[in-house]
């Protein structure tokens, strides 16, 4: 082999290898959310089942749970899981600064959110569907007298809804944990 | 060498650089969707369903619930404003401004989202807390030593990070949107 023929068997050794990098490298990205076993999800998992309300510690030096969770906050989640139907979730606003309520998919996007400030009769409340859900709940609509939920389509069957409150002053964050236990999700029937 | 050895040879040695690369890339945090004002650095759309597959690897790595899009914006900085990590044994000036929200909280953690243990027992300050100048303006102090004033201690030796959180916060879509004189600078004011 000359000198030239081996470099080129070099170079052509280092492409290769740069491929199979990048290959590995997306392949790895893409499939981390699928395989990830301590995610969000999994880990409100290990604190209760499906459909109950759950209060979340106070974020502390002794909390590593949730990475990034505001002190100043109370939550609490309820996990559905929409195979037996639509869900539907509440939240009572309170006397906290400022309370949302959002919507997690399995593999941690956010798929929608509403604050306080959207609120009728101090009352957050969506029904989470399933597209196909929604298409029934649609067919049966009355167009004289609609629905006036607010239907959100989950981006997967299962996943969680969360109510921040956010206490004003430190000595208000009784308050705050009292109102983030005011979530539920309730199994809500469809029409029949 | 055979053919066959050096085929084996390659994958071994690209899918090794391949894991390699994604870890690394994913613990310095996501870098596309990632925004940046001065030392302080936004997922900006971490809470929402088009998130890039980086961010979204983030996000399920950590465990962190996301803010949604429409509950507010996460900022964090590991660094001052001359660009010098955040230090335990220096004494922060953060202030005098915050962009535009209902609430923000300012909080101390480490470099994995977690409250660091202190005496007082203090994580953080909400925006309707802290001691304010007439002009609205405010001086948080994040030092290991009391200071007076708004003082968030840092418990730990070592690097910390600030977390600053904007609740309802008109800016949270647009995160890219954000002037650099509307958030809190850090100033360093001198080191043990």
């Amino acid at each position: 082999m000359s000198a030239g023929e081996r470099l080129g068997a070099a170079a052509t050794a280092v492409a290769a290898v740069a491929i199979v990098a990048a290959l590995t490298h997306f392949l790895a990205i893409l499939l981390i959310p699928e395989v990830a076993t301590r995610d969000a999800f999994a880990r409100l998992s290990e604190l209760g089942p499906v459909g109950q309300t759950i209060a979340l510690a106070r974020p502390s030096p002794s909390e590593r749970r949730f990475p990034y969770a505001d002190p100043a906050l109370a939550s609490a989640f309820c996990r559905f899981d929409l195979s037996g139907g639509p869900v539907r979730v509440k939240a009572a606003v309170g006397r906290a600064g400022f309370a949302s309520l959002s919507f997690h998919a399995r593999r941690g996007a956010v798929f929608y959110a509403l604050t306080d400030r959207a609120a009728t009769h101090g009352v957050m409340e969506a029904v989470v569907v399933t597209p196909s859900q929604l298409r029934a709940l649609a067919a049966h609509d009355d167009e004289d007298n609609p629905s006036q939920d607010l239907r959100v389509v989950s981006a997967s069957v299962e996943g969680f809804a969360l109510l921040r409150a956010l206490s004003e002053l430190p000595s208000l964050y009784p308050e705050a944990e009292a109102q983030a236990k005011t979530l539920s999700c309730a199994p809500e029937p469809m029409p029949k | 060498m055979t053919t066959f050895a050096k085929a084996i040879l390659i994958c071994a040695l690209g899918l090794a650089l391949g894991l390699w690369t994604s870890r690394a890339i994913l613990e310095a945090g996501a870098p596309f969707g990632v925004v940046s004002i001065g030392p302080w650095r936004a997922a900006a759309k971490a809470g929402s369903l088009d998130a890039d597959p980086y961010t979204l690897a983030v996000i399920e790595r950590s465990g962190e619930i996301p803010l949604g899009l429409g509950e507010g914006l996460r900022l964090v900085a590991r660094v001052d404003d001359a660009g010098r990590p955040l230090m335990a044994r220096c004494v922060y000036r953060v202030g005098a401004r915050a962009p535009a929200a209902r609430y923000w909280t300012l909080s101390v953690t480490d470099r994995d989202g977690y409250p660091i243990e202190n005496a007082a027992q203090r994580y953080g300050f909400r925006s309707s807390e802290i001691l304010r100048a007439a002009d609205g303006g405010f001086a948080i102090y994040v030092s290991a030593t009391a200071h007076a004033g708004n003082w968030l201690p840092v418990g730990a030796p070592g690097p910390f990070a600030l977390a600053l959180r904007l609740y309802d916060s008109p800016l949270s879509a647009t995160a890219g949107g954000i002037e650099r004189s509307a958030t809190p600078s850090i100033a360093r004011e001198g080191c043990a």
